[in-house]
């Protein structure tokens, strides 16, 4: 029966109109996935001297052993953040002639396939057969490979019976999260115990009792098993799928108003980010990207060359037009028929997009100030690139929306989610990253910097004065490209 | 007030609709029946000038619907969930729609408040996403809001599928009154015979694409369409009995 699953899902997987189509997408998909394994590998392979350089006055096994439970903390809190439940894909099968425990047999194993279960052996078996092997003998390895094993179920199950239990009660996600978050904090910032210290007296003792690896290996059973009993018990449409039965209410904002029938959209639009899984991670992504800046301005040498600002500057302010807007206008896929036969003119909806943009964007400008602790110039370029983003990089995006036919279920999370990617994805992402340093590169590699950055703003602002006449020229373009948009749409 | 001229549309090699001259009048209450894959979605479609045909064209009020926009101005249509902005609660959705025709929310309000029936307390204040509602109160939510837009013309297709007894005659005679009284052209498709033989006056019936029957309503044409439907059936009631749903 699982072989018939199996073969069930692998057809879904080949037959969906996301994966058929596009072999680029898939290319690159498969680099990018092989990509990150390989960083990975590479991080287990040199972990040794990683660890070294860390911890240069620890013996590299103690601080080894240290780092497993931690690791496995984290993985924890990102499982329960990321992994996805297996779940409506069983609904066909409950009413048939299929024995329940088959069913739930087959959603414990595939829940198995993730790059989560594939992380901790990559980072940790070069390490194991590098040093421990060498050191105290195969038989101590393959205890610890084997407890490594052990607690990836564990968690693997753990993260999946927790998440099942928040989809009935949304408090256990906050309890589980917040209880982990203070375990973590008791660590790093309190400093009541070690977790590393834990660690240690665990995978300390198995280099001379190598049969304590039994007990990681029980606790994976025992989680199966709760899982398995939790799942058997439950398996009741209601229960398995994602929905929470809370109360939604109609929400208003005030300050759209003023802006009409434009306003009503952009407040349709908002409400769609927030109440949709896979755009409210767009906007979380891009929140994240408020501390980039961190990453170039801490360094002394790059603090003060403008060329990171205007790097930085253009991706701070503007990652919701990029990561929202690449998408565009497949957020509102499932409803466009209805939006095309309504009374309402392309205009109207073009200017919502812009309306829109600028408020995030403003926003994201004004939380980027706390960067002028760097410098004021940092904020003087912040600004420069913002006004570049709201002309620019906006009539860019809506432009390649209009190319852009891919339906998308907003219902699904966003991470490692391909649907609706496309080569305009790809496209955009030149115009978007190259314009502003043609202009701004040349110039400045003559020496006149701020010429080049006075250049920048000037067209941001050219932009968004004529803002009316490139409206006009994506309306016309749209109505070029509506039926296959559209079309394209519709395809489920 | 529509005019079809050599309307076609070609799928893959297979003609899906092919009507070389259709007209329906101001004030008409038209019924498209058929089987499915006979065309009768794909020929809305067109009319709301959401797919492109192979060739001719559809005219409303004089005017090509394709590249125009004024047909939206007078025009409501459902036919299916994917006109519904479903992370919108009904009130909202609403609200959204009203303020398309410039409408505020005290209008609209008003007006919800005289479907309280058609409603039967399923739809307002349920603390409910659209998305979150049945199929058949999702396509209570896309009829309310065509008929929150006064229309000239009401497109519905398969309005009475999913809706529960009592609504589906609720909507019988919504249907029945708009027609009479306010003259609202109506086109509606149904599988359903009975409920589409009491609403329109005339019937559209579609096979593979093609208008093969164009019938004025009569106390004879539910046996007559019955009839037809009753493939390889030779005991359909072919007597013209008493209409079943005037019987009532």
């Amino acid at each position: 029966m699982t072989s018939t699953f199996l073969q069930h899902e692998l057809k879904a997987f080949w037959r969906s109109r996301n994966t058929g189509k596009n072999i680029a997408v898939k290319i690159i998909m498969g680099v990018l996935i092989l990509i990150l394994i390989l960083y990975v590998l590479a991080a287990g392979f040199f972990l040794d001297k990683i660890l070294a350089a860390i911890f240069p006055k620890q013996d590299l096994i103690i601080s080894f052993c240290g780092i497993i439970l931690i690791y496995f903390l984290f993985d924890l809190i990102s499982r329960i953040q990321l992994q996805e439940l297996p779940t409506l894909k069983v609904q066909p099968y409950l009413q048939l002639p299929v024995k329940r425990n088959s069913l739930v047999q087959y959603l414990a194993l595939t829940s198995l396939i993730s790059a989560f279960n594939l992380f901790p052996f990559l980072l940790f078996v070069p390490f194991i057969i590098k040093v421990i092997a060498a050191n105290s003998g195969d038989v101590v390895a393959l205890a610890f490979v084997v407890s490594v094993f052990g607690i990836t179920i564990f968690n693997n199950y753990l993260a999946l019976y927790i998440k099942r239990k928040a989809n009935l009660n949304g408090w256990v996600f906050l309890i589980a999260t917040g209880g982990l978050i203070l375990i973590c904090l008791g660590d790093f910032l309190w400093h009541f115990y070690s977790i590393r210290n834990i660690s240690y007296m665990f995978f300390g003792h198995l280099i001379n009792e190598p049969e304590l690896s039994v007990l990681p290996f029980l606790l994976a059973v025992v989680m199966y098993y709760l899982n398995f009993l939790y799942l058997r018990q439950n398996l009741y449409l209601e229960e398995l799928s994602s929905k929470k039965a809370l109360h939604k209410s109609s929400t208003e904002y005030p300050f759209l108003n003023r802006f009409g029938l434009v306003g009503d959209l952009a407040a349709n639009e908002i409400k769609l980010i927030f109440r949709n899984k896979r755009s409210n991670s767009a906007l979380k992504m891009s929140t994240i990207f408020l501390f980039y800046g961190l990453l170039f301005y801490t360094k002394h040498q790059l603090v003060h060359s403008d060329f990171t600002a205007v790097f930085t500057g253009m991706f701070m302010t503007g990652i919701f037009i990029i990561n929202y807007g690449q998408f565009m206008f497949s957020w509102q896929a499932s409803h466009f028929d209805g939006l095309l036969v309504s009374k309402l003119n392309f205009p109207d909806f073009l200017k919502a997009k812009y309306l829109l943009f600028t408020i995030i964007t403003t926003i994201a400008f004004l939380l980027t100030t706390p960067y002028a602790y760097f410098g004021w110039r940092i904020l003087l370029i912040h600004f420069v690139m913002y006004l570049w983003n709201l002309g620019v990089n906006t009539t860019i995006i809506l432009y390649f929306a209009n190319r852009n036919s891919r339906r998308i279920d907003l219902s699904k999370a966003a991470a490692f989610n391909w649907e609706g990617v496309g080569a305009s994805q790809w496209l955009v992402s030149l115009p978007l990253l190259l314009t502003p340093f043609v202009i701004y590169l040349p110039l400045n590699l003559l020496g006149h910097p701020d010429l080049g950055l006075t250049l920048l703003a000037a067209t941001g602002l050219i932009f968004i004065f004529t803002r009316d006449f490139w409206i006009k020229k994506l309306e016309a373009d749209f109505y070029k490209h509506k039926y296959t948009i559209a079309e394209g749409f519709r395809n489920k | 007030m529509i005019v079809i001229n050599n309307l076609k549309k070609v799928y893959n090699g297979v003609t899906v609709v092919n009507i070389p001259q259709l007209e329906i009048k101001k004030g008409e209450s038209v019924g498209l029946v058929g089987n499915n894959g006979a065309g009768k979605t794909t020929l809305f479609r067109m009319i709301l000038d959401l797919i492109r045909p192979e060739s001719g064209e559809v005219l409303s009020n004089g005017e090509v619907v394709a590249g125009h926009e004024a047909w939206k101005n007078y025009t409501a249509s459902y036919l299916d969930e994917g006109f519904l902005i479903d992370y919108l609660t009904p009130e909202e959705y609403f609200y959204f729609i009203g303020g398309l025709h410039q409408q505020n929310q005290a209008q609209v309000n008003d007006f919800l408040a005289t479907l309280s029936d058609f409603f039967n307390g399923e739809i307002l204040k349920r603390g409910k996403y659209i998305r979150d509602l049945s199929k058949g109160n999702q396509s209570k939510v896309g009829i309310a809001s065509c008929l929150l837009q006064n229309p000239e013309l009401l497109m519905l297709d398969e309005p009475f599928a999913n809706i529960d007894p009592s609504t589906q005659i609720r909507l019988k005679n919504m249907l029945k009154d708009l027609n009479k009284r306010q003259g609202v052209t109506t086109l509606i498709s149904s599988h359903d015979l009975s409920h589409i033989t009491d609403v329109c006056e005339r019937i559209l019936l579609m096979e593979k694409g093609k208008i093969i029957k164009d019938i004025a309503t009569n106390s004879s044409t539910l046996a007559e369409l019955e009839n037809y439907f009753a493939v390889g059936q030779s005991t359909a009631p072919a007597l013209p009995t008493i209409d079943e749903e005037e019987n009532h």
